[in-house]
């Protein structure tokens, strides 16, 4: 079976997943609510660190894959069902995130090149990366955690001297309207606490997992925190007209006078994990269809999520306002169900499967019909005996 | 049964006929002699790799000295031979015969007496050019695969030890030897290998590059799949660490299984310094090779799509240097890369006394009259040049990188900054699910190994490296006891 470390489970809540979240997501929450964003994400980032407790209770319960508790509650045909939903929901997650990083080729990396035409070898990677298995996704985190780490933590240094963390003040500015908007509308960068369910059963429990696993989430999830402070601080009013702040976070550092724009080495590196974060979904959308028909071979699966995605990609290569809005204002109950209902019900399913169950139950029957027989036949000796005397 | 599986007779003349319409080459001699009391004897020799002189003083001459011996024992303790085998029929000998032993009939005595008188013209043992040490011993392996053997031997006198033999080569026959540790390598991967090289059906190995095709998992990977040594010494404490290697005959490179990638960031000499000046070292290599494969492509990108790159005070220079040149970035760099490779596949070719001169010619003339005509740009000859030396400080990994380096340049060329990082993923993917026989690729790293970081670009004192690597799968994990290490430490 394809398996992942817990320690790359880890690694992929630390060090590659909030990559994702250093993009576009900072100056649209800002924009929702103001100074109070980190309180907006600190929610979102709450309820999603519950959702992954849950599933990391449901990790301790059972050893079979999320596919094999539907198939022990509700029958394969239905497991196969939900197996493709999600996929169709992790490839429909990954199109806002894509727009996204390919926005961010555009505007930061390039002036010159067409979009669509610079975008097309990241399918390539993609269905290449894809094809590979969970194993690729396990041993990519332990890659990007050392480059995560470095460069996000320098360009936070860079950043830091210049931040103003007064500019968050007052908190509650922005009102509970404005922090539970922000919240929910920006369910379409949190629907990572989905991926472990999904993980199920690809990995060793250990000892203490839930607790690596959710320290791991809240170490990823402070570094976006901070990274949010610090570009609120910077910025102030204008975060919301500085679309990208992973590229102009660190630009005010003074010595790039001597050393030209340095931290773009930096910007780069974490530009590298954005990649391996993109493809993650699409690697799970994969690794879905392919437990749900383990017959087919991966190759055509990968294909064929890099092809849908890339037609999408020249189809809504100008409607990236659009599609943001669809995913942030209409579709977040498709992500509150799948991301964070699924899983959080993944609990009540069976654990074992029927034939076994009913095998426990007639064993737990004969034991006690024994039991009775047992206590009648010395009911009925006692009785005799006193008969007798 | 066929003609060459009978089994000799008693008449020496008659099998030595036999053996030689075998072998009808005219270098393959048949000598005939008398004992004392005038039993024919018959040797069949190949001319040129057999020692005649020994043949004579310690075959023919005590046998013709007295009667004929009239069994094989006997015949076997008149010979003064300390290496004796016993053939029964032509191919059996034959075989030996065309090694450099020739086959010794006596009359009487049915079948033939194996005489171990190879005599192969080698070159002496001497320092390999390709892993020139400071510090540290200094012998190579050489062509002849008995002498790699026995220096191995030499360094591991245990029982252990075990080189298994087996050949390849339908023409060829060429000697290979399976090296391991007995108790230390893990056995699956020994047989795996074994059933690896007795599956190879080729006419002839030249050279052990060959065998290490037929070895690799993915045999058309850009990337090397087996390590390889001249160095005796590193081939033992490879074979210390639990891997397996493979001596071929002809060649001077012994192959070693499992191959990581960061073996190449090793260095002999990174053994025999202090621990701190190794991890300097290794650190140095890595990013001379990150240098050279992506500063060729960086500057393009930079000079094409991200001027801000570069620092204000250098873009005026680098901008002023470009000024004029008629190709764009890509093709300049693609270009002179393209000199760079020539220039080294002509001096590697060409005698010293010329390579000097070419370089010259190359480096100076080449170089400044293309600057000086306008053609290229003296920051593009300068990054070339860079790359190209960092390079060479891995040299197992130069022909890899000189080819990711044009790759590099196409597609920060074309797509700039993205290129080079789908590119490095697209690699990063490849190189990390690429597990050969059991061992990933890019481990200890990546799946992380946290024992065995202590000894990958980072090199920590000897006593802490006291376990085997944990991805070779050695059964005996313990290579430094902790006992003799605190008796070590207090003197």
């Amino acid at each position: 079976m394809d398996k992942l470390k817990l320690r790359q489970i880890c690694f992929l809540f630390a060090a590659v997943l909030p990559a994702a979240k250093l993009l576009i997501y900072p100056s649209t929450l800002s924009y929702y609510a103001k100074n109070d964003l980190l309180l907006s994400a600190a929610l979102n980032f709450l309820l999603e660190g519950a959702v992954i407790a849950l599933v990391m209770l449901l990790a301790q319960k059972t050893r079979g894959t999320f596919f094999s508790l539907l198939q022990n509650t509700f029958g394969q045909a239905a497991a196969r069902a939900v197996y493709l939903l999600l996929a169709l929901f992790l490839l429909a997650s990954a199109v806002l995130p894509m727009l996204e990083q390919k926005n961010f080729v555009t505007q930061v990396l390039y002036e010159n090149v067409p979009s669509v035409l610079s975008f097309i070898p990241f399918f390539a990677v993609c269905a290449f990366a894809c094809t590979k298995g969970l194993k690729a996704l396990g041993r990519i985190a332990d890659i990007a955690l050392p480059v995560f780490a470095v460069s996000v933590a320098v360009l936070l240094l860079l950043a830091a001297p210049h931040a103003d963390l007064g500019a968050l003040q007052p908190p509650g500015a922005a009102g509970a309207r404005g922090i539970f908007t922000g919240t929910l509308f920006s369910l379409p960068w949190y629907t990572e606490c989905l991926f472990p369910l999904l993980l199920l059963g690809h990995f060793d429990h250990e000892r203490g997992a839930a607790w690596k696993v959710l320290l791991s989430f809240a170490a990823g999830a402070g570094a976006v925190l901070l990274f949010l402070a610090l570009f609120y601080g910077i910025f102030a009013e204008l975060t919301i007209l500085t679309q990208y702040p992973l590229a102009h976070i660190a630009k005010y550092t003074t010595v790039f006078t001597t050393l030209g724009r340095a931290d773009f080495l930096f910007i780069f590196a974490v530009a590298l994990v954005c990649i391996f974060c993109l493809c993650i979904p699409l690697q799970l959308c994969v690794h879905c269809v392919r437990e749900a028909f383990p017959s087919v071979p991966p190759a055509a699966p990968a294909v064929a999520v890099s092809a849908v995605l890339l037609i999408l990609s020249v189809l809504l290569n100008y409607s990236f306002n659009a599609v943001q809005t669809l995913c942030m204002r209409y579709a977040f109950p498709a992500y509150l169900l799948f991301a964070y209902a699924l899983p959080a019900l993944s609990l009540l399913l069976h654990k074992t499967p029927p034939q076994a169950k009913a095998r426990q139950n007639g064993r737990r029957r004969k034991k006690n019909s024994e039991a009775a027989a047992l206590r009648q036949a010395r009911r009925r000796e006692k009785r005799r005996s006193k008969e007798l005397l | 049964m066929k003609k060459q599986q009978q089994p000799f007779g008693t008449d020496a003349e008659q099998n030595a006929a036999a053996l030689k319409a075998l072998l009808p080459a005219e270098d393959v001699l048949v000598y005939t002699f008398c004992t004392a009391d005038g039993t024919p004897c018959t040797a069949v020799y190949t001319d040129g790799i057999t020692d005649k002189e020994l043949l004579g003083d310690l075959a023919a001459r005590p046998l013709a000295a007295a009667a004929a011996p009239r069994t094989r024992e006997e015949a076997k303790q008149r010979l003064l031979f300390p290496e004796t085998k016993d053939a029964n029929d032509c191919a059996a000998a034959a075989e030996e015969v065309l090694a450099g032993n020739p086959a010794l009939f006596i009359g009487g005595i049915a079948g033939a007496i194996v005489l171990g008188t190879k005599k192969i013209s080698v070159r002496a043992v001497a320092e390999p050019q390709t892993a020139i040490t400071v510090k540290g011993p200094r012998e190579g392996f050489i062509e002849d695969i008995k002498t790699n053997m026995g220096l191995v031997r030499r360094r591991i006198k245990s029982p252990a030890l075990r080189l298994d033999g087996c050949r390849a080569g339908k023409y060829s026959g060429t000697d290979i030897r399976v090296v391991y540790l007995e108790g230390i390598a893990d056995r699956k991967t020994v047989q795996q290998i074994k059933d690896r090289i007795a599956a190879v059906q080729i006419d002839g190995v030249p050279d052990s590059s060959y065998i290490a095709r037929f070895l690799a998992e993915k045999p058309y990977s850009l990337f090397k799949q087996t390590g390889t040594t001249e160095k005796p010494d590193i081939f033992c404490a490879k074979l210390l660490e639990g891997r397996i290697g493979v001596l071929v005959d002809g060649s001077p490179i012994a192959l070693t299984l499992p191959y990581l990638l960061v073996e190449d960031f090793q260095s002999a000499q990174d053994y025999f310094v202090s621990p701190y000046r190794a991890t300097l070292s290794r650190l140095l290599r890595l990013l001379a090779v990150l240098l050279s494969l992506y500063l060729p492509a960086f500057y393009v990108a930079a000079q094409l799509f991200k001027l801000q790159l570069l620092p204000f005070a250098l873009l005026l220079t680098v901008s002023g240097g470009i000024q004029g040149i008629p190709l764009s970035p890509s093709l300049e760099l693609f270009f002179l890369l393209a000199v760079l490779e020539i220039l080294i596949e002509a001096s590697v070719r060409m005698p010293k006394y010329v390579a000097l001169a070419l370089s010259v010619i190359g480096a100076l003339v080449l170089g400044d009259t293309a600057v000086k005509a306008g053609l290229v740009s003296s920051p593009a000859i300068i990054i070339v040049a860079m790359s190209g030396i960092a390079a060479y400080t891995v040299p197992d990994l130069t022909g890899t990188l000189s080819v990711m380096r044009l790759a590099f340049v196409v597609v920060a060329g074309s797509i700039g900054t993205y290129g080079i990082l789908l590119l490095t993923a697209f690699l990063l993917y490849y190189l990390l699910t690429s597990d050969g026989y059991g061992a990933p690729l890019l481990a200890p790293f990546s799946p992380l190994v946290r024992r065995d970081l202590k000894d990958s670009l980072l090199k920590a004192d000897l006593f802490a490296l006291d376990r085997r690597p944990a991805v070779l799968r050695s059964k005996n994990k313990t290579r430094l006891k902790a006992a003799k290490r605190e008796e070590q430490r207090h003197g």
